[in-house]
């Protein structure tokens, strides 16, 4: 896949990336719908009950979420100023950006499954209510995209390194920057709709 | 390579065709008229005769499209289809569109659909009546098992499973739930249904008009026994009549003999009762107000408070009356209350948590 | 307007080189053409065997305390039945085989924009299905195809496997439909503006974004069901805090728009087919075209007329029931296009034509009952009876299957090289129409007088109807014979069909049939629309040597 992306001449190339990026969209598109029924779901059990969380239900705690939030947003941070130092061929600044932005990201995975320990010693489980439900369903759902975009992040890496990307051909790291800042858009929405919301 | 055949018009077989299905359409619509609905479903109550009315409404006007529609489709076919003798690759009319007859055959549906809107969205509260509209109605709960019904009716201790009797005349609110799976209580004969979902009351109001026995069918899929959910009847009778079996079924359902008498009642322990409430109520009753429901309501100010739904006696009920629901269970909206066999208690364990429950405030 | 398609540069010349062994040919092949027969193949077994399942209820109906089939076996019956038919069958035929073989060809690609996930799409499509009706062996689903909670939490794994098929499903139409919306967005030939476009590719657009945009909330909604019935999480469950009604809303959010997934492409086949045979333009293509789209956003917005007695607030009944309404309006515009279309046409009444006034007539009735439905008073005693088993086949079956017949006799020559004989095919019409109609036209009336639907023994008044709709709905099966009997025949012996047997103005009559892998030797340039029977072809070819390599 990647020897083609050299071997053709520029217009083909771009019509490709074009094609590409766009089927890229609708499939963003469509996970967000994803995300967005189970939002629906949350939104509409929740407006079933009076107090929040129900009575007895340890809720997750706030300053965890915003530590690991910041985190999250660090490595949208350091994935955009990745992307830049690719663009500008600086090579050691964008692998040194996009490692950061696999740690941070492993960072975050790591903060949730401390908060999942937690809450899971505290009693809130997955079954144990429907705040464990929209809980667990939308974080861990939302913490699986995370995970398979450390392992993309770290495959754009190793494939930057073998030389597949030029300076003017590099689709695949474009993708991979636009679905970490997905995920990133999808935690802003979660973490106001699940820990704000009071 | 003609550049269409601008001679294609409105020909006079055109408009004899028109007029053709003119009068099938007026034959049929006249038909749509007169056909008697009743005949075939009889129309036993109000909302009955309005739906019916709103139905011949939509087809009465179906009729000339379904007419025009198939009839042009079949006399283009016929008219226009290709000639002996005529070329076969000849083009036809080459007219792409038609401002002003798309602009009517838009118009003139929408017009239809926004009419039959208004008088649909009229209709709805007439059956679909909000809480506060229940006070000029008699009020009995439907609730759906698998597979059948049981209806409660105020003043009446237990339910009466599989039939519901209705005075004539006298409008009348069901409260529809389920105590397990969804099923749906539906009445051919009144046109009126309503799904039967747990967790959920809802409402529907009508008035009986017409004495006479009218089947009652499950329309929801519920289980293996759905198809059997029918062959139960709904019982339109005279007052007299409908008071008669009232009184009948309240006799049936007189106390019953019980162990927690007012002697053991008076002895009950809140502590040990505590202790009961904890291990034997908490999966469906929660110690807080009402509205803090799990499967059953909360329990807290059970004897004082209004919200508590007249049980057995259109009251909030006594420490007897709660006595007695513990003893012998109980079907509610909600579920089953189970009796006290299944809940493994004694008259005593009985006494202990009627005295709990008055200390919960 | 060059630049219309924004390719600065065309696509000419170097063609890929084909595929060299027999499993990149014919198994795991990236052609879109391919592919489309490996839908065809795998929906028609799928068809074949939902049908079975539609003969056995029928059967278990002929008499109303019939003990043929047990009730679990019944429900186990319409429940995969409607599951198959809805997923297995329209679905996968209308998307994956229709708009694989036809769109690109009509757009003047050489494949469509993602061959590699055209391929992965269709081949999660035969486990789908093998997890579906794999699911009798442990208790298939006996809640219909729309598996209300709290009765489907209740049920056995076949559920749990009913749900992972059809998740499975969703994938791929959501895969599929953003592969064909790329595809037709970016992938036309130079000069096809979109009013130049063939009004199938419009359908399979806004067929494209509906999959792609709804189907996301049946796999929300899945993975619900799935996750409570295996661990126990609390989402429909009414006892542990969760809402019936919260399933109802997701599933019916992605099923309404599915219906016009549904049907959307069988109008386009409709708009097809119209002008070839009546050799002239199609009337009100612009009117179709939008109203395509209107029927695609609008189909977002009428969900919960399924819920009319789910105990909906009137408040919120009342913008649904607007919307249903409004929804038949671009619908009724296409009907009215479609009659006005055989005005002053030379009309040819070859078997395509045929099922295509077979779908206007069933069509429009299913239409109308649809419409009858809208009205939420009327509906309160409409739902969940016969009259709507009837609305729905007659226009899923009515609309949907007249119009998938009527595109295998358009397209078959083009897609095999050979013709189907015009005897059996009118034979295979009029013996489907007559007994389709015979079948579900009475089940509207005895669902009015008090038949609820999903039931497998019901009250004896029902008997006489009941056992005329089995002896329809058997010859309906057995009509379906003279249609295979002519595909295996035409395939043996079929005459040879040429390029254009039918003399068509759509960019797939300009090749050969059937078409190279490549399909166009030159990418044609388009000089204006399709329909303009009389004027010359708007097609040109470029000359030059600028090479496009799909990329793999």
């Amino acid at each position: 896949m990647a020897t083609h992306a050299i071997t053709v001449d520029d217009a083909t190339y771009q019509e490709v990336r074009d094609q590409r990026l766009l089927g890229f969209l609708f499939f963003l598109i469509s996970d967000v719908i994803v995300f967005s029924s189970f939002i629906y779901g949350y939104i509409y059990l929740r407006s079933t009950v009076m107090a929040w969380p129900p009575p007895g239900i340890e809720p997750a705690a706030l300053y965890m979420a915003g530590v690991n939030s910041i985190v999250l947003f660090g490595s949208g941070a350091t994935m955009h100023y990745a992307m830049e130092f690719f663009k500008h061929g600086d090579k050691r600044k964008f692998v040194g950006f996009m490692i950061a932005t696999i740690i941070l990201g492993i960072g975050f995975l790591s903060g949730q499954a401390f908060e999942y320990f937690n809450l899971l010693h505290a009693g809130t489980t997955w079954p144990s209510s429907i705040y464990g439900a929209s809980f667990f369903t939308l974080t861990g759902l939302h913490g699986f995209h995370v995970f398979i975009g450390v392992i993309y992040l770290i495959t754009v890496l190793i494939q930057a390194q073998k030389g597949v990307y030029t300076q003017q051909r590099y689709f695949g790291l474009t993708a991979g920057a636009l679905y970490w800042h997905f995920v990133d858009v999808i935690w802003v929405a979660l973490f106001s709709l699940l820990y704000v919301w009071k | 390579m003609s550049m269409g055949h601008e001679e294609h018009k409105l020909d006079a077989g055109f408009w004899r065709a028109t007029i053709v299905m003119g009068v099938i359409s007026a034959l049929g619509m006249w038909g749509v008229v007169i056909f008697p609905i009743q005949n075939y479903v009889p129309e036993a109550a109000g909302i009955a005769v309005q739906i019916d009315w709103l139905f011949k409404f939509m087809a009465f006007f179906s009729v000339p499209i379904l007419v025009y529609v198939n009839g042009y489709m079949l006399y283009f076919t016929v008219r226009y289809r290709n000639r002996k003798g005529q070329p076969i690759d000849e083009p036809g009319s080459s007219i792409h569109d038609h401002k002003a007859l798309e602009f009517w055959w838009t118009a003139i549906p929408s017009a239809l659909m926004l009419v039959l809107g208004i008088l649909s969205y009229l209709l709805i509260p007439t059956y679909y009546t909000a809480a506060s509209a229940k006070t000029n109605s008699v009020t009995i709960e439907a609730i759906g098992h698998q597979f059948s019904w049981a209806f409660r009716y105020p003043g009446l201790r237990d339910p009466v499973p599989d039939e519901l009797h209705l005075p004539i005349n006298v409008p009348v609110t069901i409260d529809v739930t389920s105590t397990d799976v969804i099923h749906s209580f539906w009445v051919p004969a009144f046109r009126m249904k309503q799904d039967m979902i747990p967790g959920m009351v809802v409402p529907m109001t009508f008035t009986p008009t017409e004495i006479g026995k009218y089947e009652i069918v499950c329309t929801e899929f519920c289980g293996v026994g759905h198809s059997g959910m029918r062959d139960r009847f709904v019982y339109v009778q005279s007052q007299n009549d409908f008071d008669a079996w009232y009184a009948g079924e309240k006799t049936k359902q007189a106390h019953q003999p019980t162990e927690v008498t007012a002697a053991v009642l008076a002895s009950g322990d809140a502590a040990a009762g505590q202790a009961l409430f904890q291990s034997h109520c908490t999966t469906c009753h929660n110690a807080a107000p009402f509205d803090q429901r799990k499967v059953g309501p909360g329990l807290a100010n059970l004897f004082n408070d209004p919200a508590h739904p007249e049980l057995l006696s259109g009251k909030p009920p006594t420490p007897a009356d709660v006595a007695e629901i513990l003893e012998h269970g109980l079907t509610g909206s909600y579920g089953q209350m189970p009796n006290e066999q299944m809940n493994g208690i004694s008259a005593k364990d009985i006494a202990d948590l009627v005295a709990y429950l008055k200390t919960l405030k | 307007m060059q630049a219309a398609v924004g390719t600065a540069h065309v696509p000419h010349g170097h063609i890929h080189p084909p595929p060299d062994t027999f499993i990149k040919k014919y198994i795991f092949s990236q052609d879109h053409k391919v592919i489309a027969v490996q839908y065809f193949i795998t929906s028609g077994l799928f068809f074949v065997l939902a049908g079975l399942l539609a003969e056995m209820m029928r059967a278990q109906l002929a008499s109303a305390n019939n003990t043929l089939l047990s009730p679990q076996t019944y429900n186990e019956a319409y429940s995969v039945h409607g599951s198959a038919m809805v997923w297995l069958v329209i679905i996968p035929i209308l998307t994956g085989a229709f708009g694989n073989l036809i769109m690109p060809l009509q757009i003047g690609a050489r494949d469509v924009a993602f061959p590699w996930l055209n391929m992965f799409s269709f081949w999660l499509f035969p486990p789908a299905g093998i997890l579906l009706f794999g699911s009798f062996i442990w208790g298939a689903p006996e809640a219909g195809w729309t598996e209300y909670p709290p009765i489907s939490l209740q049920q056995s794994f076949g559920t749990s496997m009913w749900c992972m098929a059809i998740f499975l499903i969703g994938v791929s139409s959501t895969i599929t439909g953003l592969n064909f919306l790329v595809t037709i967005i970016k992938m036309r030939a130079p000069g096809m503006t979109w009013t130049r476009m063939p009004l199938f590719v419009w359908a399979t657009a806004v067929t494209a974004f509906l999959s792609f945009i709804a189907t996301a909330n049946l796999s929300a909604a899945l993975l619900g069901l799935l996750i409570e019935r295996t661990f126990g999480v609390p989402f429909y469950d009414p006892a542990k805090g969760g809402s019936p009604v919260l399933w109802q809303h997701i599933f019916w959010f992605y099923s309404h728009p599915a219906v016009y997934i549904m049907i959307l492409p069988a109008f386009g086949i409709v708009s097809e087919i119209l002008p070839t045979f009546c050799r002239r333009p199609i009337f009100g293509y612009k009117a179709i075209a939008y109203s395509s789209v209107a029927i695609g956003l609008v189909s977002f917005a009428v969900w919960a007329h399924h819920m009319f007695t789910s105990g909906l607030a009137p408040w919120v009944q009342l913008p649904f029931m607007i919307m249903t309404m409004i929804v038949g309006i671009p619908t009724g515009v296409k009907i009215f296009s479609w009659v006005a279309t055989l005005w002053g046409g030379n009309i040819r009444l070859t078997t395509p034509l045929y099922f295509v006034l077979g779908f206007l007539s069933t069509f429009t009735f299913g239409g109308i009952t649809g419409i009858m439905l809208a009205s939420v008073p009327a509906d309160v005693h409409e739902h969940a009876t016969y009259f709507v088993v009837a609305h729905l086949h007659y226009v899923l079956f009515g609309g949907s299957v007249f119009g998938i017949f009527a595109g295998l006799y358009y397209w078959w020559p083009k897609m095999t090289g050979r013709m189907l004989d015009e005897t059996l095919g009118k034979i295979h019409f009029w013996l489907m129409f007559v007994s389709f109609n015979a079948t579900f036209l009475p089940m509207h009336w005895i669902g009015l007088e008090g038949m609820p639907r999903r039931v497998s023994t019901y009250d004896p008044q029902y008997q006489d109807t009941n056992l005329f709709i089995t002896i329809s709905a058997f010859v309906l099966g057995a009509s379906m014979l003279v249609f295979a009997y002519n595909a295996i025949k035409s395939t043996i012996s079929g005459r040879e069909a040429g390029q254009n047997p039918w003399g068509a103005r759509t960019l797939e009559w300009m090749i050969p049939s059937p078409p190279p892998y490549y399909n166009f030797e030159d990418i044609p340039v388009v000089l204006s629309g399709p329909y303009d029977y009389g004027k010359p072809l708007p097609y040109r070819e470029i000359k030059g040597d600028l090479s496009y390599m799909p990329l793999v």
